[in-house]
C-alpha cells in the first residue's frame, strides 16, 4: 500500500488552516471536476483530491493523519504503525462524498469505511424502492443503422449486509435500438440498485456514446464522411463510389466543386425517427509530382494556365 | 452467472424527448421533486407540459440535472451559477462538434 501524501495533493503545507484547505479544495475541484476539466485523468485527480479534502477538512482525521509524522513520502510502501490511532474516533464523523467506492487503499486502511452503515440505507423505510444507476456505453456507429444485441459489463459498488463497500461486476446482454443516437438513454426497468425489502429495484440508465469511426463523424443524426477526390474530378465532375454504413452507393461529383464542399444524401444518415442525412464533403488532393511524366504535367500546366490562387489577398505572380 | 443469463437478452425503453414524468426524473437522480422543480424555475431544464402533473422531460435533462447535481454538491455552485456552467458546458460541446465536422478532431 502507497502512502498518500494529501497536503502534496492539496498544494498546501501541513500548517495549513481550515479556510486555507477548503480554498484549496474549491479551486482544485473546479479544475479537476470531470463535468467541466480539459484536463487529462481529470477524474481520478478529482477523486484523489476529495478523499485529501475529506481527511483535511475533519479535524479529527486530520489530527490522526498528522500523526503519521511529515517524514513519508507520497507513493512510499506504507504500513499503519500498530495502534496508530488509538484515542480517535471516526465513526460517525461520515463522510459527505457520495461514492462510496471512490477512496484509495491507503485511506481505507487508515479510516476504515466508517459512516457507510448498511441502516443508512433504510432512511426510507424497510422496504424502499432501490436506486436507478446510470451508465455509459459505447456502441459503433453500425449498430445504431442496424439495431444489435451488445454485451456490456457494469461495475457496481454495493453494500454488503456488513456495511461494507463491495464492487460487483455483472455483465448484461442488451438490444441497441436501430437509429439510437449519442446521448440518448435506454431505461432497462428493474435493472438499478436492488431494494430494501420487499422495495422494488431500481432502474438502469444507459446513456448511448459512439465509438470513434475511422470514416465516419456523426453530429446528431447526420453522418459526414470526408472524401478525397482528384483535382480533375472536382473540376470536371465525375461518378464516383462512396462508402455509407449502409453500403457503398454511387455518387455524382459536379462539375466546378471546390475544396470542402458538402454533397448532401437525404435520410442516409442514422435511422432515427426522423432520419438524418449523410453528408460527403469532398477533398481535393493532389497527385504527387513524383515521376519526370506527371512534373511535366505540373510544368505545363504552369506554363499554360492564367491562375493566381492568391488573387483576393492583392498579389501578384513573382 | 448461469445460461439463463447468457441467453437472456435485455430490451430496454428509448428516451425520447418527452419520455419521463417529474417522479421518474426524480427518482433517476435520486433527488426530491422540489429541487428539480427548482431546476425548472431556474431555467436549467424546460418540460414539455404547462401543468406539473403533465410535465415531461427528455433525455437531454436528465444529463443536465444530472450535472448540476454533481456540481451543486462538490463544488458548492448555486442555481445560477449551475445554469451559467451548464450553458458554457454546451456551448464548448457544440464547438467541439463543429470541429469535428471540420475534421479537426
Amino acid at each position: 500500500m502507497q502512502y498518500k501524501d494529501y497536503y502534496k495533493i492539496m498544494g498546501l503545507s501541513r500548517d495549513a488552516n481550515k479556510d486555507e484547505i477548503k480554498r484549496a479544495y474549491r479551486k482544485l475541484a473546479r479544475k479537476y471536476h470531470p463535468d467541466v476539466s480539459k484536463e487529462k485523468d481529470a477524474e481520478a485527480k478529482f477523486k484523489e483530491l476529495g478523499e485529501a479534502y475529506e481527511v483535511l477538512k475533519d479535524p479529527e482525521k486530520r489530527a490522526a493523519y498528522d500523526q503519521l509524522g511529515a517524514h513519508w513520502k507520497a507513493g512510499q510502501d506504507f504500513r499503519p504503525p500498530p495502534n496508530w490511532n488509538e484515542g480517535f474516533e471516526f465513526k460517525g464523523g461520515g463522510f459527505t462524498g457520495g461514492d462510496a467506492g471512490a477512496f484509495s487503499d491507503f485511506f481505507e486502511q487508515l479510516f476504515g469505511r466508517a459512516g457507510f452503515s448498511a441502516a443508512e440505507r433504510g432512511q426510507y423505510g424497510f422496504h424502499a424502492r432501490g436506486q436507478d444507476s446510470h451508465a455509459k456505453i459505447y456502441i459503433d456507429l453500425e449498430d445504431s443503422f442496424r439495431g444489435a444485441t451488445r454485451n456490456i459489463s457494469l461495475s457496481t459498488p454495493e453494500l454488503t449486509a456488513q456495511g461494507q463497500v463491495q464492487v460487483k461486476h455483472r455483465s448484461l446482454n442488451i438490444k441497441i435500438p436501430k437509429g439510437i443516437k449519442a446521448g440518448q438513454h435506454i431505461r432497462l426497468a428493474g435493472q438499478g440498485s436492488p431494494g430494501t425489502g420487499s422495495g422494488q429495484s431500481g432502474d438502469l440508465f444507459l446513456e448511448i456514446a459512439f465509438n470513434n469511426h475511422p470514416l465516419y463523424r456523426v453530429l446528431e443524426t447526420d453522418v459526414y464522411l470526408d472524401l478525397p477526390v482528384a483535382p480533375w474530378e472536382a473540376v470536371l465532375g465525375a461518378k464516383v463510389k462512396v462508402p455509407t454504413p449502409e453500403g457503398i452507393v454511387d455518387l455524382k461529383i459536379p462539375a466546378n466543386s471546390r475544396q470542402g464542399s458538402k454533397l448532401r444524401l437525404t435520410g442516409r444518415g442514422l435511422p432515427a425517427r426522423v432520419p438524418g442525412d449523410f453528408y460527403v464533403v469532398l477533398q481535393i488532393v493532389l497527385p504527387p509530382a513524383d515521376t519526370e511524366k506527371a512534373k511535366a504535367i505540373y510544368q505545363k500546366m504552369q506554363q499554360e494556365l492564367d491562375f493566381n490562387p492568391r488573387q483576393a489577398l492583392g498579389v501578384y505572380h513573382q | 452467472m448461469n445460461s439463463h443469463d447468457l441467453l437472456l437478452v435485455h430490451i430496454g425503453t428509448v428516451i425520447e424527448e418527452d419520455s419521463l414524468t417529474l417522479g421518474q426524473l426524480c427518482r433517476a437522480c435520486g433527488v426530491h421533486a422540489d429541487w428539480i422543480i427548482s431546476l425548472v424555475e431556474e431555467g436549467i431544464i424546460e418540460p414539455q407540459g404547462e401543468d406539473i402533473r403533465l410535465w415531461r422531460f427528455s433525455g437531454a435533462s436528465l444529463v443536465r440535472a444530472r450535472i448540476a447535481l454533481r456540481i451543486q454538491r462538490d463544488l458548492g455552485v448555486n442555481l445560477a451559477g449551475i445554469a451559467l456552467v451548464l450553458d458554457l458546458i454546451e456551448e464548448l460541446e457544440g464547438l467541439r462538434a463543429h470541429m469535428k465536422t471540420l475534421g479537426h478532431a
